[in-house]
């Protein structure tokens, strides 16, 4: 009898030791594929002029909203509510559309919020942002017992805002992973066009070279923008959106961006290796031009959050 | 009786243990190593086979669009179950800016002061060409 339950675990044991093995190689031939849930594809099925491949490189290329939060409180603005669109207009998005696009509007607003340690506001940003993505079926991404926790103290906000930041970039990956890159496309559109609304309008009134030049050089990011919602240009919602946002790039068309050359240097501050880049980026923007920029920004973000 | 079961529990809650790093709790371990003034804002993830015979090592690559005016830092964190060490490598088009491994030295982390906003390229590979995981975390320096 001894035997034989001896032989027992040690035959349980071995198959516990294999079916690990098996899961590792598993993961080692996917890489992270943590995010397996199935979800919808897209309705139309016609090929996309942008690979799948290259509209992950494009998205991922864009800046994160804590970056240009960052910049603002840097430049001393002080914090404004009118800047955000309201937690109470949730109700009026009822489509997808609208959703996918106010999603990533209160996505840039809640890094906004966070970088100016709004805590018990960020709380109702959160709800808002669990109601649309539960809507866009990936609500899965967000630990909101979690997020609505930190938000109720301040000394949690580097916790805050890394579940934020992390949340949208692995619901983004999925998006994309189950071929619902119109939705990533929609979101990251909110995200870059609230990032430039709330640039705009804090430099109308506290002027700032630096807001000023993080302005000209969205320059660079709208033709990467456009091709991937040019994507989904056969869809009337999609296209009238497109038309927007050239309309905006039209008002870039006067803005140069020149380079001084310059080679990088290696030094070690503090025991950290620090790479100093030499070469310089010189943004020429006028202040009409980003009153005209700041006009337009308002008219796109006003269709879109209504 | 006892001791084989306890030894048998051990080796499987072991097995457990070390193979469970490869995962999005490395994203985590590294993400909250990162300094006080450090604010989390991109990871990146690589998994690599080790390099075939023949072949050249396999390398992930991903682009990052870096602002002006902001001091970033790349952190390196490896999952203790694989023997490769990686090296990150940052790129402006093709001219080398920084890397996370120099003069035969891995570095944790490194930071580059960007004068210039532009699309940079980062390259991950494993020293030697040797199968790894690892986490590369971007923050932004206050």
């Amino acid at each position: 009898m001894i035997r034989i339950s001896k032989f027992f675990i040690f035959v349980v044991a071995l198959s516990l030791l294999f079916s690990c093995g098996g899961t590792s190689e598993n993961t080692e031939s996917d890489g992270f594929d943590d995010f397996s849930v199935p979800d919808s594809v897209l309705a139309d099925d016609e090929p996309l002029v942008v690979s799948e491949q290259a509209m992950e490189g494009i998205i991922s290329n864009m800046s994160s909203p804590v970056e240009m939060a960052s910049l603002i409180k840097e430049s001393g603005a002080q914090f404004n509510y009118k800047y955000l669109n309201s937690s109470d207009n949730i109700d009026s998005y009822n489509t997808g559309f609208e959703q996918a696009l106010n999603l990533g509007i209160y996505g840039a607003d809640l890094g906004y919020l966070n970088m100016y340690n709004k805590t018990g506001t960020v709380l109702s940003y959160i709800t808002s942002i669990k109601t649309l993505s539960d809507n866009l079926k990936v609500g899965q991404f967000f630990d909101f017992s979690t997020l609505k926790r930190l938000a109720t103290n301040s000394d949690n906000l580097d916790s805050l805002m890394y579940i934020s930041v992390s949340s949208f970039d692995q619901m983004d990956v999925f998006l994309r992973e189950n071929n619902r890159s119109d939705v990533s496309a929609l979101i990251v559109t909110g995200v870059w066009l609230e990032g430039l609304y709330l640039a705009t309008q804090v430099v109308k009134e506290t002027p700032n070279k630096e807001i000023a030049e993080r302005i000209g050089e969205q320059k660079l990011m709208m033709n990467d923008l456009l091709l991937i919602l040019n994507n989904f240009k056969r869809n009337k919602k999609f296209f009238e959106l497109i038309e927007k946002i050239n309309k905006i790039k039209d008002l870039f068309k006067e803005v140069t961006i020149t380079y001084e050359v310059g080679e990088p240097e290696a030094v070690e501050v503090d025991g950290i290796l620090t790479i100093v880049q030499n070469e310089t980026s010189i943004v020429n923007i006028t202040d009409e031009q980003i009153n005209s920029i700041a006009t337009e920004v308002e008219n796109v973000r006003n269709f879109i959050v209504k | 009786m006892k001791k084989i079961v306890i030894i048998l529990i051990s080796l499987i809650v072991f097995v457990f243990v070390v193979k469970s790093q490869c995962n999005s709790s490395l994203v985590t371990i590294c993400s909250s190593g990162l300094a006080k003034n450090a604010m989390y804002l991109k990871e990146l993830k690589v998994k690599l086979k080790a390099k075939e015979a023949g072949k050249k090592a396999p390398i992930a690559r991903y682009s990052l669009m870096l602002n002006k005016g902001n001091h970033y830092r790349i952190s390196v964190c490896n999952a203790k179950e694989f023997s490769g060490k990686a090296i990150v490598q940052l790129y402006d088009k093709d001219r080398l800016m920084g890397s996370s491994y120099m003069g035969k030295k891995h570095y944790p982390a490194f930071d580059f002061i960007c004068k210039k906003t532009a699309v940079y390229k980062v390259l991950i590979s494993f020293e030697g060409g040797k199968s790894g995981c690892a986490v590369g975390i971007l923050s932004m320096i206050d």
